[in-house]
């Protein structure tokens, strides 16, 4: 397969996919396993949770991920192949996203004095309470293996509610904890 | 050589959260500071903590938008598909800049931090993967775990005194959590049932 194969293949996957990340990233992640992984082979099943681990502990928007995918993708063309299939994968996931966000945006100002819209702003927030409480299960059972790591993700919430301490701190004694072998 | 470069980000990160401390509050922000203010979100955040980030620098710090037209920003980028956090940029540039500023801050939110990235990407597929950096990954995913649990409980804040509310979120969450409910059919019932029910009566004909 000629690295162009390999670009349109990450490029087409990722766009067909976009719409479909409702509710954040995490809601994606069985999907790109499947083409990732079983699919087309671009990854084992190691380099898959070793590259989720990195976009996780990176710092921007987790969604990152998918431009590892594609670099993976494209690493067997050469670095520059990867670089390129990387940055299109990322470009790939979000511009059908953000052209719907982008839309939505603008007509959400329009619709300032519509009942539907106050109705949609103080009724939705419940929903995105239970959604987020929701997904914070989630993110704990993926992310904690051990009692400690519970122990130290519940910390860490208690002190950045409770505290005006910079997370960093605790992102920091958690990483330390970890290099230390205490979390895994 | 992942720990180097973590330090180095630590660091980054902690610079920007400095020179914001000095710029003090601004209202109406334009397109170079939605730019810089989203690239200083997405290097203060580490994985799920992003969106409790977002609200320390826009709606503590700067204060830009209240806690409230915040909220409403984080429903509408959850509703629609996309990443909460690139949707959310879009939302709030557009709120300032039209399109413009969705432009500026969406890039501003991932442009810097997505080529990091890419960077650390090409070093992991050039080294195999050292089992110190594995375990770092461990620690720090379980603060991001931490993290992203906190924002429940700020956004529970708001709710805390409206029981209407507090029960419908307890049963959107046992339907995700327990019943393992698909997202999707859950927003659009709950969202429908919801949105029924906040209906503004008072101020209708």
């Amino acid at each position: 397969m000629t690295a162009i194969q390999t670009w349109w293949q990450v490029v087409i996957t990722f766009l067909k996919l976009s719409l479909f990340s409702i509710g954040g990233g995490n809601t994606l992640l069985q999907a790109y396993h499947r083409e990732a992984v079983e699919t087309f082979g671009w990854l084992t099943n190691r380099q898959f949770s070793d590259l989720y681990g990195l976009a996780e502990a990176a710092p921007g928007p987790s969604s990152m991920f998918v431009g590892l995918l594609g670099l993976g993708a494209g690493w067997k063309h050469g670095p520059v192949w990867a670089l390129i299939t990387g940055y299109s994968a990322e470009i790939a996931i979000l511009l059908p996203s953000t052209v719907v966000m982008l839309i939505a945006s603008v007509y959400w100002n329009h619709w300032r004095d519509s009942p539907w819209r106050m109705a949609f702003e103080r009724g939705l927030g419940p929903v995105t309470l239970g959604i987020l409480f929701s997904v914070s299960v989630t993110i704990l059972k993926t992310a904690n293996h051990s009692l400690i790591a519970y122990g130290l993700s519940f910390m860490v919430c208690f002190f950045v509610l409770k505290t005006k301490i910079s997370p960093l701190v605790f992102i920091g004694i958690c990483g330390l904890a970890g290099v230390l072998g205490f979390v895994r | 050589m992942g720990n180097w470069l973590l330090t180095l980000i630590l660091f980054m990160s902690e610079i920007s959260s400095r020179s914001e401390v000095e710029s003090g509050h601004q209202i109406d922000p334009g397109l170079r500071e939605l730019f810089v203010c989203m690239m200083q979100v997405a290097f203060s955040a580490f994985g799920g903590g992003m969106s409790l980030w977002s609200h320390r620098i826009i709606v503590e710090r700067r204060h830009w938008m209240t806690s409230e037209a915040f909220v409403t920003g984080l429903t509408v980028a959850r509703l629609f598909p996309g990443p909460n956090q690139i949707n959310m940029s879009v939302y709030i540039g557009s709120i300032f800049k039209g399109v413009p500023g969705s432009l500026a801050a969406t890039a501003g939110i991932i442009l810097l931090p997505f080529t990091l990235l890419m960077l650390l990407g090409l070093i992991y597929f050039q080294v195999s993967a050292i089992s110190e950096v594995n375990r770092l990954l461990a620690g720090l995913a379980a603060a991001a775990a931490g993290m992203a649990l906190s924002m429940g409980f700020k956004i529970l804040d708001v709710y805390k005194k409206d029981h209407l509310a507090l029960a419908i979120a307890v049963i959107v969450f046992v339907c995700l959590q327990g019943f393992k409910f698909p997202l999707i059919p859950v927003v659009l019932v709950a969202g429908a049932i919801s949105m029924s029910l906040y209906w503004p009566r008072g101020q209708q004909r």
